[in-house]
């Protein structure tokens, strides 16, 4: 059973509709023995970086998610806002401490000639390709106006060009997050949820 | 690279799809769940749909509906319609809106777009700007009798900090002659918020010329799904022939 993390930050439904789809047994939940008892975690979210740790915080969650992903290595998948709250600092709207499970901070958008937030359909470049094996295309769709920036490169597992290199999904052992919304992503999203959970099936 | 986004955008009067010239004459189209199910099976971009008549009955979105209309969707939705409230934006996104598109309530209480800004982020928060031409310049069409100019409004939605911006040319509305690219123009130059061109779709050369003409990223169009036999894809293909980036 994968736990998605209802802490108040949007978009869950969508997430369970596109697992329910895959056939992956899910349940939409902040009960602390469920999310222990659960196979795997994924962290979903929209919105701002400091409301999304004020409401992990509230509902106990900060410390439980790293005792069960941290220490306990259980597979986790981190996606748009459940993706910058791993790092370790964001700046949404203010300066604020993250989970901190990869070394790094989140920062807003400077760019002279591009909209923000970085809106739509863009192809990512893959680096470390543990879940992006057999993709029916490299479009995904992305909207944020906050990209992360790991400390350390070999974390980086995607990148999208968008005024830079900006970075589209990490990877460090049992973590694995995105930028952009798999859910929202149609057949190429499917396929990474489905990689996904049949390697941590 | 970013792909630019074709849009089907579906307009709802309480219980099926409508399309309107100039904001006027509603004529019905169809089923909304069962066109977003051939929009998602024809994988376009984005899908933005609107209840236009919420605010003027003085009623709410029917959830149910729209919830109906999201179960058939694997790509972005945006939802409009009525809304006045956190709650009202939170019960969209809790059966999976990814954004709101709001109109009256903007022109009515800016604090209010701030409060939603801070609550749900910016990328969450969709402005409609219906426009049209007056010899004063292009103003914002209200039935509330609000005399404000579209620079004066996407000022202030762009202090609110606002993800997006549906313009939309009222003159142009349903009428297929192709898009008000001087109005495209006039907002981009204002803001490097994304903006969404609406209005005068009919064929493939009016797509050309909305990407050659403006650096718009991306186009809602209604008239032409419903009364052509053009397709997303098509306008793609006609994009992709002068070199703009579209996902294929």
């Amino acid at each position: 059973m994968v736990a998605i993390i209802d802490y108040g930050m949007g978009n869950v439904a969508s997430v369970q509709k596109a697992l329910n789809l895959l056939s992956v047994k899910s349940i939409i939940t902040a009960d602390h023995d469920v999310i222990r008892n659960s196979s795997s975690i994924l962290l979903p979210g929209v919105g701002s970086f400091s409301q999304g740790m004020e409401n992990l915080q509230e509902r106990g969650l900060i410390d439980l998610l790293t005792e069960e992903v941290v220490a306990k290595k259980k597979p986790f998948l981190g996606i748009c806002l459940g993706m910058q709250l791993i790092l370790e600092k964001g700046n949404e709207p203010h300066e604020c401490k993250g989970l901190g499970w990869v070394e790094g901070e989140v920062v807003k958008f400077e760019l002279e000639n591009l909209n923000v937030p970085h809106m739509g359909w863009n192809n990512i470049e893959v680096q470390n390709d543990t879940y992006y094996k057999s993709l029916p295309t490299n479009d995904f769709y992305f909207i944020h106006s906050y990209h992360v920036v790991p400390a350390n490169k070999q974390d980086i597992a995607a990148t999208v060009q968008y005024g830079f290199d900006v970075v589209a999904s990490v990877q460090k052992d049992n973590i694995f997050a995105t930028q952009f919304h798999p859910e929202k992503s149609q057949t190429a999203g499917l396929s990474i949820l489905k990689t996904f959970f049949d390697v941590n099936a | 690279m970013l792909k630019v986004r074709i849009i089907p955008i579906l307009t709802f009067n309480g219980f099926g799809l409508v399309k309107t010239k100039k904001f006027s004459n509603p004529r019905m189209v169809g089923n909304p769940v069962q066109a977003a199910k051939v929009y998602n099976n024809r994988g376009v971009d984005e899908l933005v749909f609107i209840d236009i008549f919420a605010t003027a009955q003085k009623r709410k979105i029917n959830l149910k509906l729209v919830a109906d209309v999201i179960k058939e969707c694997y790509m972005p939705v945006a939802i409009g319609g009525g809304i006045e409230t956190i709650e009202d934006i939170n019960n969209l996104l809790k059966i999976g809106a990814d954004k709101v598109v709001i109109k009256t309530k903007a022109l009515l209480d800016k604090e209010f777009i701030k409060e939603a800004v801070a609550f749900f982020g910016s990328q969450c928060i969709s402005i409609a700007i219906d426009a049209y031409k007056t010899p004063e310049g292009y103003k914002i069409h209200n039935k509330l009798d609000i005399d404000k100019s579209v620079e004066e409004f996407v000022q202030e939605m762009i202090d609110c900090k606002v993800g997006e911006f549906v313009l939309v040319s009222i003159d142009n509305d349903g009428m297929m002659n192709g898009f008000d690219t001087e109005l495209v123009n006039y907002v981009e130059q204002m803001t490097n918020i994304p903006v969404i061109a609406v209005g005068g779709g009919g064929n493939m050369e009016h797509y050309n010329e909305l990407f050659s003409k403006t650096s718009v990223q991306a186009v809602g169009s209604a008239s032409i799904f419903h009364f052509t036999q053009y397709t997303p894809l098509d306008i793609k293909n006609e994009l992709k022939s002068i070199n703009i980036p579209v996902r294929i």
